[in-house]
Order: structure tokens, then sequence, then C-alpha cells
């Protein structure tokens, strides 16, 4: 019902797509929450492992939605696994989706309460941010698309210049020893690592999306848009433990921000280059905050069958007292960790059930 | 357990906070689509009540529509019931040479050529001697004047009266004749037209000197002249209700795509308006949302750029009594072009398209960014310069937005005003306002220096964009960013960006997206965006318009 022929969207869309997904408060809190796991430098190890679990999910998910080309997830589950089962899981798959974009929000608000807008309460900083937001859903997948279009390469710019700009307190000597306590603090890592890689789900709805002549190259575009946040990830979390060692991360809230806050460029306009971070940062929590609001909604109008509009609106009070549900800034990082989890069971173990299910079903008729 | 669960309830408040944000957008969707369909259903009022109008106005037209009857005197009163009242129309009677046949002219001073009527209609007629003068009437006389007496290559019959008197007030003149069931009708049409000159509006330093006229025959012939074409097609239509006006639609049919020009036709004949006075009324009424800011038509008064854009595959649409052409459809980057660059290398080229993107983002966020840091951000921005700025705003006793407004505003009716002056004046009302008020406003302590240089700098980058339209939408929307900057600093402009693109990729011009060839990723139309690469190398047209040929020939 929403797949006519005008919400296409290309292959690189596709791409950038996940990769505006993936890129959200990681960038910012990763270093942090992978060092406490891990304690020695080797963080760096564990990213680029756990973006390689992300990739084995995400390609599972591309081969579950490949069976079925023209169905998002929410259509096609009800056909493997019988109505209600999978009426079940899609209202699961949509509570997480809406329930992320309000995490989402939240992190965004308190992040600029902190470094912006000092004062400003937490409400007047997010109810523009969802309105901005509904603005451009309601213009559909294609409009989310080539927005992210549009700040996908002010982010790859602005961040690469910022990440360059730091190379001046980076010390190699922080990320020595590698692997010094052997390979098991690694490993301890991988699983918080891999939390920060949550976006390829969203390959669930896209697949459907894509033009058919481009369906073949789904599982490219995965691998793609998981290789580069996977970059960004691992320089951020090398640029970060080389310039503020693990003690100096661990100590930090925002261990980005503060990298930004302690180098000074004099001679340049600007001296100091936090705001360029934030202002990227922002834009990326745009596109997740959009993107999984969209995915909500579709959710839902294809659940019951009915236009997307009321459902646009329905869902904007329910993101907004979700967001404001955690008391404090430790809270929403709990709050985050249990989408996390949430997000493991039911986009790395269900789309494995349901890929063998539908591979049995397929056999038998 | 129960009550760890309630202490994560959150507080009323939280709830009412999220019930406004359900009704503020659901409120001002229902106000726009309130709007929307009061738009539509007085469009079909309109029409209905047009429709009423029009019968009521064409019944007693179709009673006398009547033929000419071939007697002199009832066809000549006839002519005369319908536009003898006239000022201007003329009825000049006379005999046909030696036949003795009566036979008069009815012309429209002013709108004829004279010199046409009289060397060339008037005296070949009463000249005209035949052998047997009294045996020729009717037909044969009909068929004499036509293939032997009148030297004039514009000739035509015409059995209607009422189209006859049409074509009167149009400037043909009409010949009657004694004895003949039709009138002929020569085009003597001669209107008062002023020179081709330099478009003042797009001005160039390399490039054609020669802009459009308020001549539609001028301006097609402007498209032809520009060299030996067999693909252009322009193509005729007819707009307005009560005074119809011609316009024609310009393409090259190897090149564009069918559906564009179906559309482009399409909307022109739903225009339903009884005088469409100058092509911005065309540019309204086929646009494709009349709330956004952005021109979604570009306007031209040069040929070259017109021909520049149908040889890409956009259509063009020419009315007659104005110099301006349309160009649709319209995409983001066209309106920071000019065909300068084109005309010049590529490499000055590329940079001052690059300076134009520049001047652009300058125009938008340079006072907002001002406002953001002044009054948000201090400790973003260098420490010496945030000393500077902030010894240089002690004393000024407004906040920065207000400061800026001041500044924004006067500026903004100083080009206003200067714009209608005649020129010397015109000068003199830069100086007194450039020159005084921003330097008396300093001085007197109501804006600090700095933001004399930011107004000023916004103003000027302003109008380098070299769309004036274009310029204006930037300015309208530097308000609104700097609002948002008031409101929310840093984070206000973000949001503000943000929403701004959002608006920008719903926006379609045409069917085709207005933020193209940003996105979605063309990497081949990137050759002609934000740098102009040499001309050896877009051998391709660019590919968002579907063009039918997408080669460029003769590489």
């Amino acid at each position: 019902m929403n797949s006519s022929s005008k919400d296409k969207i290309t292959t690189s869309q596709a791409v950038v797509i996940i990769i505006n997904y993936i890129l959200a408060t990681g960038i910012l809190t990763l270093p942090r929450a992978s060092v406490e796991k891990v304690k020695t430098p080797d963080v760096w190890i564990s990213v680029f492992l756990g973006g390689i679990v992300a990739m084995i999910a995400g390609v599972i998910i591309v081969k579950l939605s490949q069976q079925f080309p023209d169905k998002t997830f929410y259509q096609y589950n009800q056909e493997i696994i019988g109505k209600w089962l999978g009426w079940l899981i899609s209202a699961c798959v949509i509570v997480y989706f809406f329930t992320i974009s309000a995490f989402e929000v939240r992190i965004m608000a308190e992040v600029t309460s902190l470094f912006l807008l000092e004062g400003t309460p937490t409400w007047a900083i997010i109810l523009p941010f969802l309105w901005v937001g509904l603005y451009l859903i309601s213009g559909g997948i294609n409009s989310i698309a080539r927005l992210f279009e549009i700040i996908f390469p002010i982010t790859f710019v602005i961040f690469l210049l910022v990440a360059f700009l730091s190379l001046g307190i980076f010390e190699i000597d922080n990320l020595r020893p590698v692997l010094g306590l052997g390979v098991m603090p690694m490993l301890k890592g991988i699983k918080t690592a891999t939390l920060a890689f949550l976006g390829p789900e969203i390959m669930l709805l896209l697949v459907a999306f894509m033009y058919p002549s481009d369906k073949s190259k789904a599982v490219k575009v995965v691998l793609v848009g998981i290789t580069i946040p996977l970059l960004f990830y691992v320089i951020t979390v090398v640029m970060v433990i080389g310039a503020l060692s693990i003690e100096g991360v661990m100590t930090r809230t925002w261990p980005t921000i503060e990298l930004m806050r302690s180098f000074e460029i004099p001679g340049l306009i600007f001296e100091r280059f936090e705001s360029f971070l934030l202002v990227i940062w922002i834009m990326q929590i745009f596109a997740t905050f959009t993107i999984t609001y969209y995915a909500a909604v579709l959710g839902l109008a294809q659940l019951f069958k009915k236009s997307i509009h009321p459902f646009l609106y329905g869902l904007l009070p329910i993101i907004y007292i979700i967001a404001m549900t955690p008391k404090n800034v430790n809270d929403l990082f709990k709050f985050g960790d249990k989408i996390g989890h949430a997000a493991l069971i039911l986009f790395g173990v269900i789309p494995v059930a349901l890929l063998l299910i539908s591979k049995l079903k397929g056999d038998k008729t | 357990m129960w009550e760890k669960v309630i202490s994560y309830v959150p507080h009323w408040q939280v709830f009412m906070q999220g019930f406004l944000a359900f009704l503020i957008p659901f409120l001002i969707f229902k106000l726009f689509n309130g709007f929307l369909l009061v738009k539509k259903n007085n469009g079909k009022i309109d029409i209905k009540e047009q429709a009423n109008q029009s019968e009521k106005v064409h019944k007693p037209i179709q009673k006398t529509l009547e033929q000419f009857t071939g007697n002199y005197n009832v066809d000549l009163a006839q002519m005369r019931k319908e536009i003898g009242h006239n000022w201007d129309v003329h009825f000049r009677e006379f005999h046909i040479g030696n036949t003795g046949n009566r036979a008069a002219i009815v012309f429209l001073k002013g709108l004829c050529d004279k010199e046409l009527i009289d060397k060339h209609i008037l005296t070949s007629l009463m000249n005209c001697h035949t052998e047997n003068p009294t045996i020729i009437k009717g037909y044969e006389l009909q068929q004499l004047i036509k293939n032997e007496v009148l030297p004039v290559s514009d000739l035509r019959e015409e059995s209607n009266v009422m189209k006859s008197v049409g074509r009167v007030l149009t400037g043909a003149t009409v010949l009657i004749v004694d004895g003949i069931t039709s009138v002929f009708i020569i085009g003597t049409a001669h209107g008062k037209t002023r020179n081709l000159e330099e478009p003042i509006s797009e001005a160039l330093v390399r490039g054609p000197r020669v802009g459009f006229t308020e001549k539609l025959s001028v301006n097609t012939s402007l498209l032809r002249q520009h060299g030996e074409n067999q693909h252009l097609s322009i193509i005729q239509m007819e707009v307005g209700e009560r005074s119809k006006k011609e316009l024609v639609i310009a393409y090259i049919d190897e090149i564009v795509e069918p559906n564009l020009v179906q559309e482009v036709k399409k909307r022109i004949e739903k225009i339903n308006l009884d005088d469409v006075a100058e092509s911005g009324y065309i540019e309204q009424l086929i646009e494709d949302n009349y709330l956004s800011p952005f021109t979604q038509v570009q306007s031209t008064e040069r040929p070259d750029r017109v021909i520049a854009a149908l040889m890409e595959g956009r259509v063009a649409i020419i009315l007659d009594g104005t110099p301006f052409a349309l160009i649709v459809p319209v995409t983001f980057n066209m309106l920071l072009q000019s065909p300068e660059d084109y005309y010049e290398r590529w490499l000055p080229s590329s940079l001052i398209r690059l300076l134009r993107y520049l001047a652009a983002g300058i125009t938008l966020f340079g006072p907002s960014l001002y406002i953001a840091f002044v009054s948000f951000h201090q400790g973003l921005i260098p420490t010496k310069l945030a000393l500077s700025m902030m010894g240089t705003r002690q004393g000024v006793p407004f906040p920065a937005l207000i400061e800026a407004l001041i500044m924004e505003v006067a500026i903004e009716i100083l080009r206003e005003a200067g714009l209608r002056l005649p020129k010397p004046i015109g000068l003199t009302m830069g100086i007194v306002g450039g020159l005084v008020i921003g330097e008396a406003a300093v001085q007197a302590g109501i804006v600090s220096p700095i933001m004399v240089i930011v107004v000023a700098l916004t103003a000027i980058s302003s109008f380098a964009i070299p769309q004036y339209n274009a310029g204006i939408t930037l300015r309208m929307l530097r308000f609104i960013a700097m609002f948002s900057a008031a409101l929310f600093g840093l984070y206000g402009i973000i949001l503000f960006f943000l929403f701004l693109c959002s608006h920008l990729v719903k926006l379609k011009s045409f069917g085709v997206p207005y933020v193209s060839p940003t996105v979605p990723y063309r990497a081949g139309d990137w050759k002609d965006f934000m740098v102009r690469m040499p001309l050896k190398m877009m051998k391709h047209r660019p590919r968002l318009l579907k063009p039918k040929d997408t080669i460029r020939k003769g590489d």
C-alpha cells in the first residue's frame, strides 16, 4: 500500500539510510561504554569485531527480506509464522522502533542542554525537534532518503575534519599495549560495541522500497552501510583513547565532546571545534529519530491496514512521554542498554528463526 | 515493585506537553488542509460561476453569430453595429477600380501598418482595371482580387462576422466587397515595439547583449535566430477568458520528455482567469506548491538562457506582452547559475559558482549565526574575538535579535526604496542610507559595529545571487533563521536547516525533485552543479530531466 512507484529508493539511498541510522549516540558514548567493559586499549578491536557481528546479522536480515522482495517485514512475517504470532512480533518491532526514537530524542536533549542551551527546559528542546521530524516524515521514505543524502556528506566532511584536527593531542602510547591482557577483555566489549551498530534492522523494511532491479544488491548495501560507520567508530575510539587515555575516558560522560574541547587551534576563525561535532551529531540524531519514527508509523499503518496519517500524529505524544520518562542521564543509559538487549533478540535471533522456517516451508511446497 | 514502576510515571505536566506535541502540528495540518480545501472549493465555484457567466455572455453572441450575406449595405451595417462605436475603428468606403463594385476596409487606427494599407491595398484596389468591368461580380471578382489585385502575403477569407470583428481588433484589416459572401482579412498588424535591448535584470559581462521584448513574434524569432534547428517546436496556446492572449510553449522535440510537455500544456489549459497580465500570473498558477517560499519556475529575459535550458530538455513558456519567459522545471542549483558560467573558461566559472554558494549560505545564516554566538555561545568563538565583540556591544541597549532586526529591516527598506526611485535619487538614497544610518547608528550606540559589518555582508551576498527572486527567497528565510537562532541558538539554526532541507526534499517542480542533482546522487549531473567542469567533459544532458537523447552531440 505504501510501495507505489514514487516511493522507491535507489541503492545509494539505501546505503545512506543505513549509515545515518547507525551513526547516532554511538559517536559520543561508544568510547566510554566500551572502555568500561574492556578496560584495556584494545577497544578498537572490539569495535571492529562488533561491526562484523552487525554485518552478519544484517546479511541474515537481508536474506530474509529477499524471500519476500515486495513486502515489508510487517507484511511477510504473518505469512511465515501465522497471523497471531506474526502480529505479535510486528507489534514488538514497532514498539522497539518508537522506543529507540524516543531514546535518541532524549539523548539529544540531554547533550544539547548540557553543551549548547544551558537552562532551556527539556520540553522546549524536544518539541520543535519532534515537529521538524514529523514534517519530514509526512513526505514519505523518499523525502527521508533525500534528506539523509544531504546531511551525510556534511557529516562525512566535518567529522573527518575534526578528527584530523585532534591529531595534535594524539599519543600513540595511550593505545599500547595491543592485547596486553590477552583476548578475553576485548571479547567482553563486543556486545557493547555491537549495540552501537543498531541499524541494519531497517533493511527489514527497506528492501521492499528498493527498485526491483536493485534488490539483489541488498547484501552489498548492508555491507557498505555498516563499513562506513565502522570506520567512523574506529576513528572515534582510537582518537578519543589516544588523546584522553583509558582512565580519562572512563571518568567522562561524553568523552568525544571532551576530546573536542581539550584542544585549541589558534589562528583559525574557530579555536574550538565541539560546536562542529555537535552540529553533525544533532543531524545524525535527527536522521536516526526520523527513520525509526517512520519505521514505527509504517508498521502501525500496515498492521492495522489504515492510512499513515493518524499514526503519524498519534505517535508523537507517546514518543514524547517515553522520552521524558528516564529521570536522569544514568537512567537514560540503562534504558538504552535495555533497548539494545531487546534489539539483540528481535534482530539477532528472530530473523534467523524466520529465515529457517521460511526456507523449510519453501522446501515443502 | 509497584513503587518502582510508579516512580517512573512522569509528572502530569509531561502528559500535557505530550498532548501539545500532538495538538499543535495536528492543528497546523488541519489548518493547511482546510486552506487547500477552501482553495479547491473556490476553484470549483469559480469554474461554475465562470461557466454560468460565459454562457450568459455567449448566448447573445451566438444569436448574432451570423455569416456575411454578400449584400454590401447589410454587411457593412453589421460590422458597424459590432464595433462602429469605437473611436479607433475606421471604415473607409471606395470603389474597386473600373468595375464599380462598392467596397470598404475596416481597420484599427494605430495598430495597423498605415503605409501598407495606403500604398498597397487601397492603391491596388482603386487602380484595378479589367477589360470588361461590368461582368465581373461575385465569385469571379473574389478570384480576381485574390489572384491579381492584392499584392499581400497574409490574406485570408472569412465568412463569420464575429471572427472578422475579432481579427480587426487584433490589427488586421477587413475588406468587404459588394457581392462577395465572405470578407478578406489582410494581415496588417503592426504593433508598436521597443528595440532589442540588453536585459537590465540579467546583465552579463560576456554574452549576447539581447533580451526579449514585449512582442511574442519578436521573442520567438529570437529563439529561431539562435541557429537552424528543425526540432525546435513552438506550440501556440491561448490564455485569458476575457482578454485573450497568445502564449507559446517552446521545446526541442528530440530531447524533451513528452510527459513534461503534456504536463505543461495541461496546467496552462487549467488556467482560468479573466486576464493574464504578465508571465508572473502563469508562474504562480502552474507552480507545484504555492505555499513554498521557493520559486519553482524560472523567469528570464535572456534568449540564450532559454535556448540553453531547451537544450537540456526543459520547456519554455513565452507570453505575449512581457519580456519574461518562463522555464520549467526548475531545480535549486539553477537559481545559482548564470549563463556566463558557460561562456567563461571552466576554472573561473567554477570558482565564481562556489562563491555564489558561499554567498547564499551567508545570506541565509549570516545574521543568525551572529545572534546565536553573541547571545548563547560566546564560549565557542575565539576568546579575543569574543572579547572584542562584547566590547563593541557594550552600551548597546538591545538584545542581539532586536539589534539585528533593526539593521536588517532598515536595509530591506533602503533596498525597496532605492528600487523605485529614478537613478540619480537612488544613488543619493544609497549614500544616505548606507553611510548616514550605518555610521550614525553605531555612533548613537544603537547597534554595534560588528552588527553593521554582518548586515552589510549579508546584503551584498544576497545580491550576488544571479536570480533576483531567489535572492528575495533567501532574504525572507533569513528572518526565520534569525528568530530560531534567538530562541535556541545554534540548536535553533540546525533545526531550521533541517526544516528547510525537509521542505526542499519534499518540493517538486513538474515532477523533478527540486534539490536534484544534489540528491539522489547522480555523479554524472554533478559535473554541472557546484563546479562547472570543462565543456569537453559535459557530454551528457542532465539525467534528472530524463531526456530522450542523452548525449550532447558534437563534443
